[in-house]
């Protein structure tokens, strides 16, 4: 038995030393200053006060969980039909469904969102299509959509497996019950299925708003420089600014910011089925 | 209502594949097409990929690639399971610790995880690499395997491996005869998933990397500012691998299960009792084999020698600009001197800097006027020896013994120009840009109209010279009035700040006034007859970029070899040539800029001599801060302007 136990403890020592300890080195680098080394260093927190004191650093914060929100709403509506569909059908063809919609997932994101520049590109397929049907006009590439359409297409994938997951989790006698106790297709799908789906589609959003708030390639490659996220400045200051205390800072900010709302989410969900139960 | 429904759901699936398709279809297609054109297809060839099998940059990543993922792989999924199955034996707090701490890789955002490995390595200075490339690799592989193997070990009776130690099994035996067999589902899906994430993965390796290690990812991600279908045939191989991966893992055991069914069946013909006989594992281990041959045979084609020359099996380490070589630049000096040539390239001297002072070596270094400046104040340079030097009387007496390195003690020029406006001559008038110089950067009927160049120290050379001041200026008060003039700039004019992408987008004339570098403006020009550059009277920036050799570096003698060579007038040609920027090599210059010369007329290539306001950077440690911190505020600015 003890014997066995020892096996862990050669990632015990890893875990500490390649997982703990860098994650406590972006935390000492935010509290220090001058020069990334630790042999010589002084306490600061005048790097969380730059941030928080920068109207337009805020904004970008703002402006990163704005379209990562916006990402999460877009995925849940388009995901959640998609996902509905794919449980409706036996094992067989579900898995199948379920393979091709998490084939592309295994391709590396930088490739698929690459894929979009040709497409959306001002002669790209897609603005013809759009100027045939006679709609939009105008720039599709490095837009605020453009940025929200990569997100969208790189994130859904993992919303639709996790609602998936949920709805096939469901017992389907409950639908049953509903339907023999009178209620209408609409009232079984908003009064039943959509609240027993809400576990998936919260582990989807965490999934989905999580990596949208701190992704800086696929605003580089589709927002042309011009749609500046968090994830942006954080790269921006290790790559070539090089204030790596200012830098690990942000990441701190980035990482609180980001637990907090989650925490929000879950809260919200539970207070909803407490309020159901009643 | 039902069928309908279901039609609706079908519908919504078709269009759901359409979009997840599309792309991927649309990369694969166009890797094929003959022309550079990411919108319009030609004609079918197959260039691209020999672009990727013939350059060895190419071939490298890959090699890195690969071998990086099967590293990874291999350790984390023995790791993962030993930890896995040791923690499953834990106490309880000690198990919650360990997982808690494990889930680190996959709840962090990625950013984070890649710059606390990053800050890691940098302040253990250990040098970055493909060791830490490695090691970073394992470290965010570990935690899935471990996840996917753990449900696994808990729907496993706990008295499994005591009961076949109370039958004789030692210790060992158990957990390799009972218990890996048991879970071996969960560890054969871990490596996958370690696999394929070690393979795809981008923002870790690009930040833990160090010189000269590039996997598949951070290669298209330098590459994706120019168009480039390269990238789309590299894509293809990526696409190409993981479904092959993937359906062998989805195939694999339906094939499995017939041939045991086969198997069987023979058995009972023969007349023996088909549980009795070992199962064939012929098949599995041939696979193995020719995996391993394969790629040992890939490692090996990468890694010989160039041919036979003076500095056979040497490496030579350049740290450069990106799109700054000539097609055949670098295999033509590893053909004559049998050397190897690693290049690594960098969007900004900034970012050359903090790379080079946090301890990564390189030969060579091919930064701006300035950067020399304050490499040589820093004391990271060493002084030529002049005495291995054979270029000097080839070179533009124009761009030697500058301020910024006297008597070029430590630097020779590899380009030299300008950096002025480029225009569409059909939709800016030359009238505007002589009136209002580089304030037209500034003039509302431009608004959305317009490309900044993101170098903090270009766009204040703009506002400083519209403002009529020195570019070299120290006085805070003149910085902080041009930094007021770009943020109204940034905050009302709609701008696209941008690097290399410049150059595409204004040959193809999608905007049609943008702040450029003479030589990307002379390919512009080349490539799109309507567009034209432009130098304000108020005064612009000549500049230089300089060989140097790092104080570090390794390998100085074929550093000489290389900048001589650079310096003569082939490889001086064929980098002109190419790329459009203008060559220090007076004989190159000359046929160039004369009639019948390849960029004769072209206003870009010669850069403007006897304009008394035109200025060489000097570096000045105080400005820079105060000029970097202003830019980056900029560049919020103008995002938050949307």
């Amino acid at each position: 038995m003890k014997r066995f136990s020892q096996l862990a403890m050669p990632y015990i020592v890893w875990c500490v030393v390649l997982l703990l300890l860098p994650m406590l080195l972006i935390a000492f680098y935010s509290v220090t200053d001058d020069g990334n080394g630790i042999v010589s260093f002084s306490l600061t927190l005048r790097h969380f006060t730059k941030f928080f004191t920068d109207p337009d650093f805020l904004l970008i914060l703002w402006r990163s969980l704005k379209i990562a929100f916006k990402t999460t709403v877009i995925c849940v509506v388009l995901a959640y039909p998609v996902a509905y569909f794919i449980s409706s059908n036996d094992d067989k063809t579900r898995n199948m469904l379920i393979l091709i919609i998490t084939l592309p997932t295994w391709i590396n994101m930088l490739v698929r969102t690459y894929a979009w520049v040709g497409l959306l590109s001002n002669d790209g397929l897609i603005s013809r299509i759009f100027s045939a049907l006679g709609i939009g006009g105008g720039e599709l590439l490095y837009t605020e959509g453009a940025v929200l359409l990569g997100m969208v297409y790189n994130l859904i994938p993992f919303m639709i497996l996790q609602i998936n997951t949920s709805l096939c989790k469901m017992d389907k006698s409950l639908l049953e019950a509903a339907s023999d106790l009178g209620a209408n297709g609409f009232q079984t799908f908003w009064r039943v299925t959509f609240p027993l789906s809400l576990p998936g589609v919260i582990s989807g959003i965490s999934l989905v708003f999580l990596p949208a708030v701190s992704s800086f390639f696929i605003p580089k490659l589709l927002g042309g420089g011009k749609y500046f996220l968090i994830g942006n400045v954080i790269e921006n200051q290790f790559i070539t600014v090089g204030e790596w205390n200012f830098g690990s800072a942000i990441s701190i900010i980035m990482a609180a910011v980001m637990m907090l709302s989650m925490y929000l989410v879950r809260k919200i969900e539970k207070v909803n089925a407490q309020g159901d139960r009643d | 209502m039902k069928k309908n429904k279901h039609y609706f759901g079908k519908f919504f699936m078709i269009l759901s594949l359409i979009f997840f398709y599309l792309p991927i279809v649309f990369v694969v297609l166009f890797s094929f097409n003959s022309s550079k054109s990411l919108t319009a297809f030609k004609g079918f060839s197959l260039k691209w990929y020999e672009k990727i099998f013939t350059s060895s940059n190419m071939m490298e990543a890959l090699t890195t690639t690969v071998l990086v993922a099967i590293v990874a792989t291999f350790v984390s999924t023995i790791v993962g399971t030993l930890a896995a199955v040791g923690l499953s034996k834990s106490k309880k707090i000690v198990r919650d610790l360990v997982l808690y701490i494990n889930d680190f890789p996959i709840m962090n955002p990625e950013i984070v995880t890649a710059i606390g490995l990053m800050l890691f390595f940098v302040t253990l200075g250990i040098e970055r690499g493909l060791g830490t490339m490695m090691l970073a690799h394992i470290a965010f592989c570990i935690p899935y395997v471990i996840l996917s193997i753990m449900p696994k070990i808990r729907s496993l009776d706990p008295n499994l491996a005591d009961a076949a130690m109370d039958l004789g099994a030692s210790p060992w035996q158990a957990l390799t005869k009972v218990i890996v067999p048991e879970i071996a589902p969960g560890i054969f899906s871990g490596a996958l998933i370690a696999f394929t994430m070690s393979f795809d993965d981008f923002v870790i390796s690009y930040f833990v990397t160090g010189r000269g290690v590039k996997n598949l990812s951070i290669m298209i991600y330098t590459m994706s500012k120019r168009v480039n279908p390269t990238i789309n045939a590299v894509s293809s191989l990526i696409v190409a691998v993981i479904t092959a991966g993937l359906i062998i893992v989805n195939i694999m055991p339906i094939v499995k299960e017939k041939s045991e069914a086969k198997r069987r069946k023979k058995a009972e013909e023969a007349g023996l009792d088909p549980d009795n006989i070992e199962p064939d594992n012929d098949g599995m281990k041939k696979l193995m084999a020719a995996a391993i041959i394969a790629v040992v045979g890939v490692i090996a084609i990468i890694f010989h020698g160039n041919g036979k020359g003076e500095f056979e099996g040497q490496v030579l380490h350049i740290y450069m600009p990106g799109e700054y070589l000539g097609e055949t630049t670098i295999s033509d000096f590893e053909n004559a001197t049998g050397a190897k040539v690693v290049v690594d390239e960098f969007d900004s001297n900034e970012q050359m800097y903090i790379k080079v002072a946090n301890g990564d070596k390189y030969d060579l270094l091919i930064p701006s006027d300035y950067m020399v400046e304050r490499l040589m104040q820093e004391e990271r340079l060493q002084p030529l020896d002049q005495s291995k030097l054979k270029c000097w009387d080839d070179i533009l007496t124009d761009c030697t013994n500058l301020a910024y390195d006297p008597g070029n003690v430590y630097s020779v020029p590899y380009m030299w120009g300008t950096v002025g406006i480029c225009y569409d001559k059909t939709k800016v008038p030359i009238e505007d840009l002589e009136k209002d110089g580089f304030g037209i950067f500034n003039d509302p009927k431009y608004k959305n109209q317009l490309y900044l160049y993101d170098s903090e120290r270009d766009e204040f050379m703009v506002a400083l010279k519209y403002l009529g001041y020195s570019m070299n200026t120290d006085d805070p008060e003149e910085l902080k009035e041009a930094y007021e003039w770009l943020l109204e700039v940034a905050e009302n004019m709609g701008a696209e700040i941008v690097t290399d992408e410049i150059i595409d987008n204004m040959a193809q004339g999608r905007l049609p006034l943008g702040l450029m570098y003479s030589g990307d403006a002379t390919y512009v020009l080349a490539e799109n007859e309507d567009m034209g550059y432009f130098m304000p009277e108020s005064g612009t920036n000549i500049w230089v970029d300089a060989m140097v050799i790092p104080e570090n570096a390794e390998n100085t003698e074929l550093a000489y070899e290389f900048i001589n060579y650079i310096s003569s007038y082939d490889a001086a040609y064929g980098i002109s040539e190419y790329v459009g920027y203008t060559s220090p090599n007076e004989e190159v210059f000359d046929e160039m800029s004369s009639e019948g010369g390849l960029f004769y007329g072209l206003d870009s290539y010669v850069p403007r001599s006897g304009n008394p306001k035109d200025e060489v950077f000097h570096y000045n440690e105080e400005t820079r801060k105060i000029i970097s911190e202003y830019w980056s505020k900029v560049k919020i600015a103008a995002s938050n302007a949307k």
